[in-house]
């Protein structure tokens, strides 16, 4: 008869200590679910909901909800069929709103990172000419609404909005109109041509005719809950955050 | 049994680094992000500005008016020159109230004058003077466009000078 043996000490020891870790594991993920879940977890079931809209001029354009387990988007243009009916004037002011809706479920940070850029009549991006020439009437400070002047550039400017929002809530205007500037009426070349009688002739044109001016307006959320790592993850940034949630980027 | 205890070993390490991990990965990711943009362009159509005059003799009267026969809006002003011996006896009459005297004994029309759109008459009475001599009554125009001031009200600056060649471009 074969004599049955028990397992050795080490095997139990080795048992044991899965055991435990098998077990910290599972608190681990707990405490982390409640973690993020835990601010709406007795209100509202869909806590995981995160959603953001951009509105121009009081009306949506583009959004990313996610809802019933699937990314919703829509994504529109800027300033479409403006210019339709009406000459682009450098110099002139156009009514330009830009804000953004919290359209999720859950309290969250938002930016706006825009992007402004010349292109040619062939569709090609022409970095020669000048981004700073347009220009958009930014509604910071006092709105909320900050930039960060370290990650701008004359092509992109990146503006934060300070305060959490909370589910459902826009911010103010980041911007209220945007102006090509009148000093385009000056930049002019001129071509010279010599003909055979000796008269020369100087053809003129506007150096920025033909040209289209293209704006680009990016828009992130990112949760509230555990701000700072949060921000450093999603946004790259350091910020400390105030007793009321508000941003101070460093 | 030692070759099951072996197995058994591996088996739950690889079990217990698995899960490490997973946990590792889940709180890496777990920020809740989203994103959404938009995009615009429009184009530029410059156009050069051009303006005609239009002039009509009625006696001694030039009846004056400017017609803006480019692609943007504009400022006009108007003067006339009749040579030294008649020059001063030159008299500008406005029924439309819309022109004005001023800087470089020119007449300002006041107000923008849009693609297609004609000037209100300004007319211009010439004094011969009871002489028999052949003298000639020169009326020049100009126009400039109309610029914006930072506050989006419009302007005009008959100095302009343009940045000609590649100054109008990032080196």
């Amino acid at each position: 008869m074969k004599k049955r043996r028990f397992p050795s000490a080490r095997l139990l020891l080795l048992f044991f200590l899965s055991a435990v870790l098998i077990l910290l594991s599972a608190a681990g993920s707990t405490r982390a679910t409640l973690m993020y879940y835990s601010e709406n977890y007795s209100v509202e079931v869909a806590v995981s909901n995160i959603g953001v809209s951009l509105l121009e001029n009081g009306e949506v354009i583009s959004c990313r909800n996610y809802k019933e387990d699937r990314w919703a988007e829509k994504t529109g243009y800027l300033l479409e069929n403006r210019f339709d009916d009406e000459r682009l004037v450098p110099g002139r002011r156009y009514p330009e709103e830009l804000s953004v809706v919290n359209s999720g479920a859950i309290d969250s940070y938002v930016r706006v990172v825009l992007y402004k850029s010349w292109k040619n009549a062939r569709g090609g991006k022409d970095t020669t000419l000048f981004p700073e020439l347009i220009g958009f009437e930014m509604n910071l400070n006092r709105s909320g609404w900050i930039e960060d002047r370290k990650a701008s550039t004359p092509e992109r400017a990146v503006y934060y909005y300070r305060y959490p929002l909370s589910p459902g809530q826009e911010t103010p205007a980041l911007c209220r109109s945007f102006r090509l500037d009148p000093s385009i009426w000056k930049e002019v070349t001129e071509l010279v041509s010599e003909e055979e009688n000796g008269y020369r002739t100087i053809t003129t044109t506007y150096a920025y005719d033909g040209y289209s001016f293209c704006v680009n307006a990016e828009t992130d959320t990112v949760q509230t809950h555990n701000a700072q790592e949060a921000l450093k993850s999603a946004w790259g940034i350091d910020a400390n955050v105030g007793a009321d949630g508000s941003l101070n980027l460093q | 049994m030692r070759k099951y205890r072996t197995q058994i070993f591996f088996c739950l390490s690889a079990a217990a680094f698995m899960l490490a991990a997973g946990v590792s990965t889940n709180r890496s990711l777990a920020y809740f992000t989203t994103y959404t943009s938009a995009y615009g362009e429009a184009v530029l159509h410059l156009g050069f500005t051009t303006t005609e005059i239009e002039e009509e003799i009625e006696g001694w009267i030039k009846r004056v008016r400017i017609s803006n026969t480019g692609e943007q809006e504009c400022y006009v002003r108007v003067q006339a020159f009749a040579g030294k011996a008649y020059q001063d006896s030159l008299v500008y009459m406005d029924g439309s109230g819309k022109w004005s005297l001023g800087e470089g004994d020119y007449y300002y029309y006041n107000d923008i004058l849009a693609p297609g759109d004609v000037t209100e008459e300004l007319l211009i009475q010439i004094d011969h003077k009871q002489r028999e001599q052949d003298f000639n009554v020169i009326v020049v125009q100009e126009h400039t466009p109309v610029l914006y001031r930072e506050d989006g009200q419009p302007e005009y600056n008959w100095d302009i000078r343009a940045n000609t060649g590649e100054r109008g471009r990032r080196d």
